[in-house]
C-alpha cells in the first residue's frame, strides 16, 4: 500500500506541478467547474484549454465535475461563488442558451449571473441516416417526410438537448413532422441509428465522423455556414434548400458576475492565447472542434441571439421539459 | 494465421518494459480504488484522464483498463470482506462471499473469486481476439425492445437472489423500480419524486444506495447483536481452496464465463447483468439451492467469473464500434479521441498495435492480478480478524469519503445515512436489499426502453414478440418464473426461510 | 405466539403501503400519457399500486399465519452511526476534512460497547486521518478541504 500510495503520488503529481511565478491574481490554484461528467464535450474543452493556461496563469487549474439537471447544478453553484477568479466554468449551448430557453426556473441566469469571457470552441451539428434509410439528401428526407407525417424516428442525445431542438427547428423551417427518440446521451442514439433502430439524427460532427467514414451512417447535410473539409461532398442545408438551420454546438468559459477588472483582463489574456496557441488548435481540430475564442463583448451579443432563437424553436415547437 | 499474427503484435506491444508497467500501475491502482468502499473506477479515470495527455495512446490505454479490471476485482475483495458493494457487480459476490468469510473461510471466497476471474479474463480475451468484429454485429441486432425483453428477465431472475420469502422478494424489487424512477425522465425531461432537490435531479447514485443499505445496514446490524455473536469467525479455515471447493467451482466457474461473455458484449447494460445472470443460473442449476445466500461458494465462482468476462468483453463494442458500453467506457472514448484517435470500427484496421496490445496487456493484467492478489490474501483475511469495534468507524470513513466522492457533493453523504437506516430497518424486517439493488439498477432502464420501443413501433407492443430474440427472452423469463412460482419451489423456500430463522 | 402489531410481515406490509401511497400521492400529477406514448406518471402509478398490493399481502400474512415479531430496535447504534454520516457531511465544507473526520470516527465509535479512550484507538484515529488525507485529498485530488471555511481561508 505504501509503494502504491508513492505511485499515485508520483502519477498524479504530473498533473499538479507547474511553475509558480506571476504575482497578484492568481495566487492558489484555480477551479474551473464542468456541470458535466469526465469525459464530454465541455469536459475535453476545459482540461485542453486549461492544460494550456496553467503556463501563463502560474498556478494549477483543477477541472472539478459537477454534473446533474442539465448542467444546471454546476451553473448554479458558480453562479453564486465568489467573483474573484478562482471559480471559473465551461459549459455548453445547453448551459448557456437552451436551458434558459427552456425551464421555467433555473438555479442561474447567464445574462446576470455570469462575466462571459470568451466562447472557446464550436463544432457544427450534421443530419445523418442509417444507410438504409430511403432519403439520400436533405430534398428527399423532406419528401419522405411530407408523405410520411410522424412515422420517421429521430434520434436525439434527450430531451431538451441541443440536437433535440435542432430536430425541431428543420421540422419547423420544412413543415414537416416527425417522432423524438430521446436517449440517455449521444452514445446510445448513434448505436441506434447504426442498428438500424432508429431512422435519421442531428448529431455533433466529431461523434460520428467516423461512423460516416466507415459506411455505417449516411451523411445527408451539414448544419454549418460552409462545407466540412473532412466532408467536401456533403452539402450545407442552405445549399440543400433548408434556411436557418446553422446550428453549432459550442462550448464557452465564463466566470461569476462582478471579477475584478484586472483579474478578467488577465484571464481572457490567458484564454485567448492558450486556444489560439497551435498546439491546443491542434488538439481540438484533431476531434472535429473548431477554436473561436472571441471576445466577451461578442459573446454576449452571440448569447442573446441564440437565447432569442431557441425561445421560438420551443415556443413554435411547444417543446416542454419542465415541471 | 492472422489472429496468430495479430496476436503476436500484440503481444510485442504488451510486453515492452514500459507498456508492463504501465499495465502494473492501472492494476494496482485499480485494486486499490476497488478495495476501498465507494471509489469507484469512474471516478479515478476521470481524475487520471489528464494525466494520460502525456502517455503515448497505447500506454494510456492499458493504465486505463487496467484500472478497470482491477477495480472491478478489488471492488469483490471489499463485498466479501465487509459485505460492502462497491460496484453494481459486486452485490452478488457479497451475499455468498461475505457469508463465508463470517465462516471463516474468507481466504476461500478471495481465492476462488480470484481464480475465477483469471479464468474468465483469459478465455474472454480469446474471444476478444477472434470474434471481436462478428460479436460487435450481434450487439447492434439488440434495439430497444430486445433490451426491454432482457430487463424483464433480469428482474425476474432477480427474484431468485433472496434466499427469504417470496413475497418480500417482489416488494423489495417494486420498491427498487419506485426507487430507480427518482429524477429525470428520460422521455419526457420531466424531474419526477426529486422534491426539488437539483441533486438527484439526475437519479440517485447506485453506490449511494448500496453502502447506505448494506454497509451502513450491516454495520448498525452487527452492533445491535454485539454482545450475543462475534461478527467473524475466530478460525480461519485454510487461504486455499481445497481439492474439493475446486471440483465445485469448476462448472460455475466455466457456466459464468460463457454467460458474462455474451451479456458482456452488449453495450445497453448487460455487463451489469452479468454477475447477477450467473448467480440465478448456479442457484437454478444447484441440487441444494438452499445452500445459496449462507455461504455456497458456487455463488462466489460464478458471478465472479461473469463479471470479469462481461468486464472484458464490454471492451468489444467499445473497440469495435466506438460505443461504450458503460461510464468507464465513455471515459475510455474520451481519453482516446484526447489522443487524437477517433473511436470507431477504423481502430481495429487503422491502429492494429494500439487494439492488439490494449487486448494482449489485459491478458497479462489478468494474470498481474492473480499473481499480487493470492498472496494478498493472508494480509486481508488478517485485517478483517481486527477487532469489529476498530473496524467499523473505518469502514465507515471510507464510505463517507467514496461517496462523497462521486459527485464532490455533501448531499450523496447525507443520502447514504438516510439508505443505512433503511437498511437497518429492512433487516429488522427479513426484507432482503439484493433484490431491491437490482430492481434499482433495472427499473430506469426497462422503462426508458419499454417507452422507446413504444415510440418507435407507434405503439403496437406486438413487437416484442414479433422479434425473434426479444421472443425468445420474454418466453424465458416466463419459463423461470413458472419454476419460481411453483409450489413445490415456494414449499422448499419456505422450509429454507425458517431455517434462516 | 407473537401479536400481529409485533410481527415482521405486518410491519414490512404497512412500509410498501406507505411507500407506494406516498409515490402514487407524489405521482398523481405526473402526465400518465396513454400506451403508444407513455407520460412520465405511467410507470409510477402501475408501480406505486403493485407495492401496496404487495403490502396489503404482506400484511394480511402476518394476521394469517405465524410469524416472527420484530424484536427490538437497537436505537443507539442506529442514531450514532447514521447520526455521524450525517455529521460528517455537515461538517466537511465548513469544518474541513480532519475535523469530521474526527467527529465521524469517534461519535461512530461510541455506539460499540468496546468503546473507551485507549493508546492503540487513538493511534489508529491519528492513523487513519493521516491515511484519508494523502490518499484521497493530496493523491486523488478529490476536493476536499482540510480545514473547512470556517477557520478562515
Amino acid at each position: 500500500m505504501k509503494a502504491l500510495k508513492l505511485l499515485s503520488l508520483a502519477v498524479l503529481g504530473m498533473a499538479i506541478s507547474a511553475p509558480a511565478f506571476a504575482a497578484g491574481y492568481p495566487e492558489k490554484p484555480v477551479t474551473v467547474v464542468v456541470p458535466f461528467p469526465a469525459g464530454g464535450a465541455s469536459d475535453m474543452t476545459a482540461r485542453v484549454t486549461t492544460q494550456k493556461m496553467q503556463e501563463s496563469l502560474g498556478q494549477p487549474i483543477v477541472v472539478e465535475n459537477k454534473p446533474g439537471a442539465n448542467g444546471s447544478l454546476g451553473a448554479g453553484q458558480v453562479a453564486k461563488a465568489k467573483a474573484d477568479g478562482y471559480t471559473l466554468i465551461v459549459g455548453s449551448i445547453g448551459v448557456y442558451a437552451i436551458n434558459p430557453a427552456l425551464y421555467k426556473s433555473l438555479p442561474y441566469d447567464p445574462a446576470k449571473d455570469f462575466d462571459l469571457l470568451t466562447v472557446a470552441v464550436r463544432t457544427p451539428n450534421v443530419l445523418v441516416a442509417n444507410p438504409n434509410f430511403p432519403a439520400n439528401n436533405v430534398k428527399e428526407l423532406v419528401e419522405h417526410l411530407k408523405k410520411n407525417p410522424d412515422k420517421v424516428t429521430f434520434a436525439s442525445s434527450g430531451a431538451g438537448s441541443s440536437d433535440h431542438l435542432t430536430a425541431a427547428l428543420f421540422w419547423q423551417k420544412t413543415g414537416t413532422t416527425g417522432v423524438h427518440v430521446p436517449y440517455k446521451g449521444g452514445a446510445p442514439a448513434i448505436t441506434d441509428l447504426i442498428g438500424g433502430h432508429a431512422d435519421v439524427s442531428f448529431q455533433n460532427l466529431g461523434a460520428v465522423s467516423n461512423h460516416i467514414k466507415a459506411g455505417k451512417l449516411k451523411l445527408l447535410a451539414v448544419t454549418a455556414e460552409k462545407r466540412n473539409p473532412t466532408f467536401p461532398d456533403a452539402p450545407t442545408m442552405k445549399e440543400a434548400g433548408v434556411e436557418g438551420v446553422e446550428v453549432y454546438s459550442w462550448q464557452a468559459v465564463a466566470a461569476p458576475k462582478g471579477l475584478p477588472a484586472d483579474v478578467k483582463g488577465k484571464l481572457e489574456q490567458s484564454l485567448t492565447s492558450a486556444l489560439n496557441s497551435p498546439e491546443v488548435k491542434g488538439k481540438f481540430n484533431d476531434i472535429g472542434f473548431e477554436v473561436v475564442a472571441n471576445t466577451s463583448g461578442q459573446f454576449s451579443e452571440f448569447l442573446n441571439q441564440e437565447i432569442t432563437r431557441w425561445k421560438t424553436v420551443v415556443e413554435t415547437g411547444k417543446i416542454t421539459a419542465d415541471q | 494465421m492472422e489472429t496468430l499474427s495479430n496476436l503476436w503484435l500484440g503481444l510485442e506491444t504488451a510486453l515492452t518494459f514500459w507498456n508492463l508497467a504501465y499495465c502494473m500501475v492501472g492494476v494496482l491502482l485499480g485494486t486499490a480504488i476497488g478495495v476501498l468502499p465507494g471509489l469507484g473506477p469512474t471516478a479515478t479515470i476521470a481524475m487520471l484522464l489528464p494525466v494520460t495527455f502525456g502517455l503515448p495512446p497505447v500506454s494510456a490505454l492499458i493504465m486505463l483498463a487496467g484500472i478497470y479490471y482491477g477495480a472491478q476485482y478489488g471492488g469483490s475483495t471489499t463485498a466479501i470482506l465487509v459485505n460492502l458493494p462497491g460496484e453494481s457487480s459486486s452485490v452478488v459476490t457479497a451475499l455468498d462471499g461475505y457469508q463465508m468469510a463470517r465462516q471463516g473461510k474468507a481466504g476461500r471466497a478471495l481465492a476462488t473469486a480470484a481464480i475465477g476471474s483469471f479464468f474468465a479474463g483469459t478465455v474472454a480475451t480469446v474471444l476478444l481476439a477472434v470474434f471481436a468484429p462478428p460479436l460487435a454485429d450481434l450487439a447492434l441486432q439488440f434495439g430497444p425492445a430486445e433490451y426491454f425483453s432482457l430487463m424483464v428477465l433480469g428482474l425476474v431472475a432477480s427474484v431468485v437472489l433472496a434466499h427469504g420469502s417470496l413475497l418480500h422478494a417482489f416488494g423489495m424489487i417494486i420498491l427498487g423500480l419506485i426507487l430507480g424512477l427518482i429524477g429525470t425522465d428520460v422521455n419526457s425531461g420531466t424531474t419526477r419524486y426529486t422534491f426539488g432537490f437539483p441533486e438527484i435531479a439526475d437519479g440517485i447514485n447506485f453506490v449511494v444506495v448500496a453502502m447506505g443499505v448494506f454497509g451502513l445496514g450491516e454495520i448498525i446490524g452487527n452492533l445491535a447483536n454485539e454482545s450475543t455473536r462475534t461478527v467473524m469467525a475466530k478460525t480461519v479455515t485454510g487461504l486455499m481452496p481445497t481439492k474439493d471447493d475446486l471440483k465445485q467451482m469448476a462448472a460455475p466457474v466455466l457456466r459464468g464465463t460463457v454467460l458474462g461473455s455474451m451479456l458482456g458484449i452488449l453495450p445497453g447494460g448487460g455487463a451489469m447483468l452479468a454477475s447477477f445472470a450467473a448467480y440465478t443460473l448456479e442457484k437454478k442449476v444447484s441440487k441444494h439451492p438452499e445452500r445459496f445466500g449462507k455461504g455456497a461458494i458456487e455463488g462466489v465462482a460464478g458471478p465472479e467469473s461473469a463479471n470479469n468476462a462481461g468486464a472484458q468483453t464490454s471492451f468489444i463494442p467499445m473497440l469495435t464500434l466506438g460505443i461504450p458500453s458503460n461510464p468507464v467506457m465513455a471515459l475510455m472514448i474520451g481519453a482516446m479521441i484526447m489522443q487524437g484517435i477517433q473511436p470507431g470500427p477504423s481502430v481495429m484496421t487503422e491502429q492494429p498495435v494500439l487494439f492488439w496490445g490494449l487486448i494482449v496487456s489485459m491478458w497479462i493484467g489478468n494474470l498481474f492480478l492473480l499473481v499480487l492478489n493470492l498472496p494478498l490474501i493472508g494480509l486481508w483475511v488478517r485485517m478483517i480478524s481486527v477487532p469489529y469495534h476498530f473496524l467499523y468507524p473505518a469502514i465507515l470513513v471510507f464510505c463517507a469519503i467514496g461517496v462523497f466522492s462521486l459527485n464532490n457533493a455533501t448531499f450523496d453523504v447525507y443520502l447514504m445515512a438516510i439508505f443505512g437506516f433503511l437498511g437497518y430497518i429492512f433487516r429488522k424486517l427479513d426484507c432482503e436489499p439484493a433484490p431491491m439493488l437490482l430492481g434499482f439498477i433495472l427499473g430506469p432502464m426497462m422503462e426508458e426502453h419499454l417507452r422507446r420501443t413504444m415510440l418507435i413501433s407507434k405503439g403496437d407492443a406486438t413487437v416484442f414478440l414479433s422479434r425473434p430474440i426479444s421472443a425468445t427472452m420474454l418466453v424465458l423469463a416466463l419459463i423461470l418464473l413458472a419454476t419460481v412460482l411453483a409450489p413445490a419451489v415456494r414449499q422448499k423456500r419456505e422450509e429454507a426461510f425458517q431455517e434462516e430463522a | 405466539m407473537s401479536h400481529v402489531l409485533q410481527k415482521k410481515d405486518f410491519w414490512a406490509g404497512v412500509l410498501y403501503i406507505a411507500i407506494g401511497a406516498a409515490a402514487f400521492w407524489i405521482g398523481r400529477d405526473y402526465p400518465m400519457g396513454t400506451a403508444g406514448r407513455m407520460g412520465a406518471g405511467y410507470f409510477p402509478a402501475i408501480l406505486s399500486v403493485i407495492l401496496m398490493l404487495i403490502g396489503l399481502l404482506s400484511a394480511a400474512r402476518a394476521i394469517a399465519q405465524e410469524g416472527e415479531a420484530v424484536g427490538a430496535i437497537a436505537w443507539k447504534p442506529l442514531a450514532l452511526v447514521v447520526g455521524s454520516t450525517a455529521l460528517f457531511g455537515l461538517l466537511l465544507p465548513g469544518a474541513g476534512l480532519v475535523v469530521a473526520l474526527i467527529v465521524l470516527i469517534l461519535v461512530s465509535a461510541a455506539a460499540s460497547q468496546h468503546f473507551r479512550f485507549e493508546p492503540k484507538a487513538a493511534a489508529g484515529l491519528i492513523l487513519l486521518v493521516v491515511f484519508c488525507t494523502l490518499v484521497f485529498v493530496k493523491a486523488l485530488g478529490v476536493p476536499m478541504p482540510l480545514v473547512g471555511s470556517w477557520f478562515g481561508e
